[in-house]
């Protein structure tokens, strides 16, 4: 077995060969179907859009969107209005401008989303919900009350067909959702969920990986109401309630719609538990119900569907993957340190009375690693934050290769080439090894590149789920995402601390190659000494916020100061 | 205006009780009680049914329907307390997401989408101002709002059962260790804020729309009201509460900004989000 990812024949070949297969089979439901179950399955076509939708917003960004039909009406208003003025371009084109809007409606309300997270966006989404609701209601859809009926298109133009262009619209949708995951606002989707600070790091805007998140999720909640207003002929604000975008949110989070099958899956339920119940004699209401109690059982024991599914067919061993750094590397020369790279001068921070950094200065030399070491309480990660843009309320210069970087956003700052891991795990479980260190990294990357790198620090395989590896691993394929992003200098924040301590002098021989190997100097915050002998050539010690002493290793090390800083008086012989 | 405003005060009552069931919910429970006024709702509902088809008279039923949305909110608590013990605020309130719609469906099933014919429990003017006509329920409703804002703050702050309620909310686990006991006073706290909903939507109810899902979305005003007061402060809650529905019934005043009225919560839950929580740029601390 290869330990790459997949070539682009599978990547681009098998989702379009499944789409196909799609269109092929809904051609056959739409010629051999019943007249009434081409209804019910428009409806549910409508449905899988919608939850398509959620599932980029709440399943993979993390985000709670209440308001999904409220997207959709939007999507609906804007197909009838255009048919109203009988606007050219005829259903198809209508439905991409419904979408387009919808879309941007969806930037707007993802707005809030920059500052709001939680339950915070529930409320807001939930508001807007409500207050679109009984708007619509008043305003009723323009066309509605004169009974002007959406024309479809030609081609189309019999429920048969419309079913089938629904089915093609559905495939494009999910194919969209599809490749829109695998690319870098996907695995942004992924990382904002898990961690903002991680995205930032990584030199992601939050910003437009929020926003993008929400415009894709509502301009599928508009082409769903568009196609819902195609299908009916007229839209009622009844078909888009908030009451519905609840139990849309609800079996989104039962099912586990950031699955595309999933999605599917949900739709088929949206449509069958009420017809089901109607066939037995139930009323169609207890639809709700059941998707209540459904979704308060997924919420309190925290498993979705897809997962249950998933897990069941895969069978996936329990043991998580980790480390391997057995294996000797190569010599390579290591370059000697030349000129610095990165010069911080009087840098000093305080929080309310603490003065956590007070007048540090330091210089990273060019294919060097500097040590920073001191005790806990410091100040060591504070000055990460600090050099990467994190605590934006600090004093002091900071350059990089000569340039200026004071007053930059964390964003900026990991794209002009300062890179930094984390000392928690920041690394998003919804990704794989190969997909995160692709995203991490921003640049092209041959699957040959990423082998490489991964093996040469003992990493799993590219194509192993993130979510399967365990957390010192983790931390390692951060370092091998930034090394592969080939910033010119790289802050690791105790790189090291999730791995067993034997593997530490081997993870801190080939730390010792990176200036040569990848061409980046290296800012080591370390608590394990051995480590730090072994790969430093310079080190600065830190002591309550203050530089206690900065030169060459041996030096540093010697220093009396020191010794009783780091050690203690009393064991100090 | 000032006759919209007076109009809206008794809806503005609501909020106001309803926020501060909220406010309590989320400092004592840690939960966004979003099936807050459903379980109102849905108490009163019952009442109105027992009402008309059991023939209770309208005081019994009331009081029926009022122990009802206690159980309901108790029940809840119970779940939540039980199976979520630990897990965060979001996850907690998302189940009274789903909450919120089971009962909103549920009512339906029973007793149809139509508004309820009820019987006002208080009826007729109480006093006059400059020719303004300020209803018992607007009295009542305002009263009440301040009367249970005050008796919680003294709760909470002058007695040792109020002392053990905030322990539990600030350190839970180590609540626990102090042999506080954690789940019956969290399904307490449940019981007393579904009592409290229950009884002022019984009061409001006959003079609101009351179909099934205008009372249970009246949980976004109070949630726009209780943000006034981050979720936390009493007496911001109450004035927020009142003054959202001041607010929106001097809007409904004029015709052309009826739309306004109703995206008025949205709009105040929006700006007073974005203003206190303009710092929080990242998702954590550090």
């Amino acid at each position: 077995m290869s330990r790459g990812e997949a070539g682009p024949l599978t990547r681009f070949g098998i989702p379009l060969v499944v789409a196909g297969a799609a269109i092929l089979v809904g051609y056959m439901l739409s010629v051999g179907l019943d007249g009434y179950f081409v209804y019910l399955g428009m409806s549910a076509i409508v449905a899988g859009i919608a939850l398509l939708g959620l599932g980029v917003v709440t399943g993979s960004a993390g985000m709670v969107s209440l308001c999904q039909l409220t997207f959709a009406a939007v999507g609906a208003w804007v197909v009838s209005w255009l048919n109203r003025i009988e606007a050219p371009g005829g259903f198809l084109l209508w439905l991409l401008c419904g979408g387009v809007a919808a879309g941007l409606v969806g930037v707007l309300v993802g707005l809030p989303a920059l500052r709001l997270r939680g339950i915070n966006l529930a409320v807001v989404t939930l508001g807007l919900a409500a207050a679109a609701d009984l708007t619509l209601v008043q305003i009723q859809f323009p066309g509605t009350v004169d009974g002007i009926s959406v024309e479809r298109p030609d081609a189309f133009s019999d429920d048969r067909n419309y079913f089938l262009l629904g089915i093609i619209v559905l495939t494009a949708c999910c194919l969209l959702v599809h490749f829109l995951r695998r690319s870098r606002w996907g695995s942004g989707w992924q990382s904002v969920a898990f961690s903002e600070r991680g995205t930032a790091a990584a030199g992601a805007s939050v910003r437009t990986s929020k926003l993008s998140a929400f415009a894709v999720s509502a301009a599928l909640g508009g082409v769903a109401g568009g196609l819902l207003t195609g299908q009916v002929g007229l839209a009622f604000p009844a078909s888009f309630t908030a009451m519905q975008s609840l139990a849309l949110y609800v079996l989104a989070v039962m099912s586990g719609v950031h699955l595309i099958d999933m999605a599917i899956f949900g739709a088929i339920l949206w449509v069958a538990v009420p017809e089901l119940l109607k066939r037995w004699g139930v009323p169609q209401d207890w639809g709700f119900v059941v998707f209540g109690l459904l979704g308060t059982h997924a919420l309190v024991t925290g498993g979705n569907l897809g997962v249950a599914v998933r897990e069941l067919v895969r069978k996936r061993s329990k043991t998580a993957a980790g480390v391997e750094l057995t294996s000797a590397v190569d010599d390579v020369e290591v370059l000697p340190p030349g000129e610095p790279v990165l010069v911080v001068r009087d840098l000093s921070v305080s929080f309310g009375e603490v003065k956590a950094l007070s007048h540090v200065d330091l210089e990273v030399p060019s294919n060097g690693v500097l040590g920073v070491i001191g005790p806990n309480g410091a100040g060591k990660s504070t000055l990460v934050d600090i050099l990467t843009g994190f605590l934006p309320q600090a004093t002091g210069s900071v350059e990089l290769d000569g340039r200026s970087l004071n007053g930059q956003s964390p964003t900026k700052r990991a794209r002009a080439g300062l890179r930094r891991t984390f000392q928690q795990d920041r690394v998003p479980s919804g990704l794989t090894v190969g997909s995160y260190v692709r995203f991490v990294a921003r640049r092209r990357l041959t699957s040959a590149e990423i082998d490489e790198a991964l093996e040469f620090f003992g990493c799993p395989p590219a194509r192993t789920p993130l979510r399967s590896v365990d957390v010192g691993a983790r931390r390692l394929v951060e370092v091998v995402g930034h090394l592969l992003a080939k910033p010119k200098v790289l802050l690791l924040d105790e790189p090291a601390a999730g791995l067993p301590h034997e593997e530490h002098v081997a993870f801190g021989a080939r730390l010792r190659q990176v200036p040569a190997r990848f061409g980046v100097s290296v800012l080591l915050i370390e608590h394990d000494l051995d480590l730090v002998r072994s790969v430093c050539d310079r080190i600065t010690v830190l002591d309550f916020g203050q530089v206690l002493a900065s030169g060459p290793q041996a030096e540093v090390l010697a220093n009396p100061a020191v010794l009783k800083a780091y050690m203690g008086e009393t064991e100090m012989l | 205006m000032l006759q919209g405003a007076l109009a809206g005060l008794a809806a503005g009552g609501l909020y106001a009780v309803l926020a501060v069931c909220l406010t309590l919910m989320s400092r004592l429970v840690r939960v966004v009680n979003f099936s807050q006024s459903a379980t109102g709702m849905f108490g009163c509902y019952v009442a109105v049914w027992l009402s008309i088809h059991v023939g209770l008279p309208t005081w019994a039923a009331t009081v029926v329907g009022i122990v009802l949305g206690t159980a309901l909110s108790a029940l809840l608590g119970w779940i939540i307390s039980t199976w979520l013990a630990e897990a965060d605020i979001g996850t907690r309130s998302a189940v009274t997401v789903a909450v919120l719609l089971l009962l909103i469906s549920l009512s339906f099933i029973l007793f149809g989408n139509k508004p309820q014919p009820f019987h006002p429990v208080l009826d007729g003017p109480a006093f006059t101002v400059g020719g303004v006509v300020v209803s018992q329920v607007t009295v009542v409703t305002v009263v009440l709002s301040v009367l249970i804002a005050v008796g919680c703050r003294t709760l909470l702050t002058k007695t040792s059962f109020g002392l053990e309620l905030r322990a539990l909310s600030e350190r839970p686990t180590t609540a626990e260790l102090l042999a506080i006991p954690a789940k019956p006073l969290a399904v307490a706290v449940w019981a007393v804020t579904g009592l409290l909903s229950t009884l002022v939507i019984s009061i409001v109810a006959p003079s609101q729309s009351n179909d099934a899902t205008s009372l249970a979305m009246l949980v976004v005003p109070a949630s726009a009201a209780a943000l006034l007061g981050g979720f936390r402060r009493l007496d911001l809650a109450v004035i927020g509460g009142l003054v959202l529905g001041m607010a929106q019934g001097a809007v409904a005043q004029v015709d052309s900004l009826s739309v306004v009225r109703y995206f008025l919560p949205f709009l105040v839950i929006v700006g007073l989000l974005l203003w206190s929580q303009r710092k929080e740029v990242w998702d954590v601390a550090r």
